[in-house]
């Protein structure tokens, strides 16, 4: 079918995120024009609002605001006790679950050679320099249950290994092959809970 | 197990079909090129969520359509269990009794088939490609588990074989990472491995009398799975890891020239001896043929045993190939026990008796009359 430019165009952002096929794009789309004009420029602002006052905290890695992030400046954080994570998203899940008080590093993915990715691409680096840094007894490596995530924890825990800091690997009480933000918290905990280490 | 009824929609060159099956011999009959092996082609994806034929799904979606349909009422011991596939461009998506799978190996194992079509005489000439693919699929039929670590083992040496490409006739840069992927590679190695030995002697233990009984008592056969060679079965997990591990070590200058895993089950072989003899290369084809059917038989006895019921056996354009003999074991081996449907351009070859039982479909150009 073809649609006027501007339909087709607003379509083909639509398109852009995760999920959206034509059908709902077009959808999507002809709502759009069917909302008043302030709603729709509140949309366009939250959107572009969203992306340029949000950064990653130059500490940790995390999604934020300000820099450093609410959960790196919080003084009552144990800041003896550190959770790598792959995504922002795992942070939220975490947080979600209010049983951990330590702070966090979030890798921003996970090494895979085929895809080019190596730990100088995610935040293995920063990682490192925050342990050479900071006063940290215990790294919780909560990468996903996945070959990469897998691969990825093995390896930070080689790398640190010789600084004699603590590290362990969440337990699976994780779907396999399934990634950290589909576990509900009820397992989310568990798994913790049985962190053993490598 | 057994299959009542079963709907197509835009499948292979079916438009739309609904058919009720007898729950012991089917028919289909037509000339060449009307669709018969498309509807068996259709009952193994309904089984395996793959087609035994086709390397790309899209194939399966009848041309000018964009999605197709495979439906059907399975019955198992403990009742009806409608199982559904659903073909599309961007990819499929299986049915348990209506409920979504998130993941086909939630979805395979439900329905159990065995199939012997022509191309399966090249289980025993042909590469070691198609053994290999025999095994994982029968072990993968029984044990869903079994898929999920193929996966993992054929992921992990995709992602080993990228670093030594990366460090083609080089020295590894990075070698914390190598060696974090080569012993995940080890681990994942080991099980399939195992999981192997334990199916093959199975296999081994159904098919030696069952082959003796099509040769007339004149044949032994011996079914030889060989992973990397010095590995002994007998071997904890434990052991045959390092063992791997001391493999890889003594061609990791060869694995660096060429950028790729030179030792793994990817790898293995499998070989079939008759009364001493390598089938593959000694044997007549005849012996090729009846090690093909045994082996085939072997596999309805021991899915029966592993799951506690019967699969259903699909025989493609095979029974008018076999002479009576064969015909009449295999027959006799099935009757009121499996489900079978067989394909046939017509019924000359076919036992007379057989066919008086059946339930007959004539195909005609996608279209099936009973
Ligand atoms: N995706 C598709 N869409 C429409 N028609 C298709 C599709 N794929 C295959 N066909 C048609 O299906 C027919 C082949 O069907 P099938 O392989 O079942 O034949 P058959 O009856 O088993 O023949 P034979 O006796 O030669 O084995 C061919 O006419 C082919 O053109
Ligand atoms: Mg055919
Ligand atoms: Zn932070």
């Amino acid at each position: 079918m073809h649609y006027p430019e501007p339909i087709s165009k607003l379509m083909e952002s639509f398109m852009k995120l995760p999920g959206i096929g034509p059908k709902t794009a077009a959808r999507l789309a002809f709502f759009v024009l069917g909302m008043k004009e302030d709603t729709v420029l509140d949309f366009a602002k939250a959107l572009v609002d969203a992306k340029r006052n949000l950064s990653f905290c130059s500490n940790c890695g995390h999604i934020t605001d300000v820099d450093p992030c609410h959960i790196c400046q919080d003084p009552q954080r144990d800041r003896t006790t550190i959770c790598v994570v792959q995504d922002p998203k795992d942070v939220i899940a975490m947080e979600k679950m209010r049983d951990y008080t330590g702070l966090y590093h979030v890798l921003q993915g996970a090494i895979s050679p085929m895809d080019g990715i190596g730990p100088e691409d995610i935040n293995v680096p920063s990682l490192l320099r925050r342990l050479q840094d900071e006063e940290v007894a215990e790294l919780i490596l909560a990468t996903n249950p996945t070959i990469e995530g897998e691969a990825t924890a093995m390896y930070i825990s080689r790398l640190v290994k010789p600084s004699g800091i603590k590290t362990t690997r969440i337990a699976h009480g994780l779907p396999v092959g399934g990634d950290l933000e589909y576990a509900d918290e009820v397992t989310l905990s568990k798994a913790l809970e049985g962190r053993r280490e490598l | 197990m057994r299959i009542d009824r079963l709907e197509l929609l835009n499948y292979r060159n079916y438009e739309s079909l609904d058919l009720a099956f007898s729950p012991e011999i089917n028919v289909f009959i037509g000339e060449n090129a009307q669709g018969k092996t498309n509807i068996m082609e259709s009952l193994y994806v309904l089984s395996m969520a793959k087609s035994h034929r086709a390397s790309n799904d899209k194939e399966l979606i009848r041309w000018e359509t964009d999605y197709g349909k495979i439906k059907a009422d399975v019955y198992r011991k403990y009742g009806k269990l409608p199982l559904e596939i659903t073909l599309s461009k961007k990819g499929k998506s299986a049915k348990v009794n209506h409920l979504e799978q998130r993941r086909l190996s939630d979805y395979i194992g439900q329905l159990n088939v065995v199939m012997f079509a022509p191309e399966d005489l090249n289980l025993v000439k042909g590469s070691p490609q198609v053994r290999r693919r025999f095994i994982d699929m029968e072990i993968g039929q029984i044990s869903p588990l079994y898929l999920h670590d193929l996966l993992t083992y054929q992921k992990l040496l995709k992602q080993r074989n990228h670093i030594l490409k990366q460090n083609y006739g080089k020295k590894i840069v990075d070698d914390v990472m190598f060696d974090v992927y080569t012993e995940q590679f080890i681990e994942a190695a080991v099980k399939i491995i195992r999981k192997r030995y334990q199916f093959m002697d199975l296999l081994q233990k159904w098919a030696e009398p069952i082959h003796q009984g099509i040769s007339r008592g004149l044949e032994q056969l011996q079914i030889r799975y060989q992973p990397i060679s010095g590995l002994q079965p007998e071997w904890t997990s434990k052991e045959m890891a390092s063992f791997l591990e001391q493999k890889l070590a003594e061609v990791r200058k060869r694995e660096l020239e060429r950028g790729l895993t030179l030792v793994g089950p990817h790898r293995d072989e499998l070989q079939f001896f008759v009364n001493g003899y390598d089938v593959q290369t000694y044997g007549s084809q005849g012996q090729q043929r009846t090690t093909a059917l045994s082996l085939k038989l072997a596999e309805i006895e021991l899915i029966k045993q592993e799951v506690g019921e019967a699969p259903v056996l699909l025989l493609d354009d095979v029974l008018s190939e076999l002479d009576d003999y064969r015909q009449s074991h295999l027959l006799n081996t099935i009757k009121g026990s499996v489900q079978t449907f067989v394909t046939t351009t017509s019924v000359e070859g076919i036992q007379h008796e057989t066919i008086q039982s059946a339930r007959l479909f004539e195909v005609s150009q996608g279209t099936v009359k009973e």
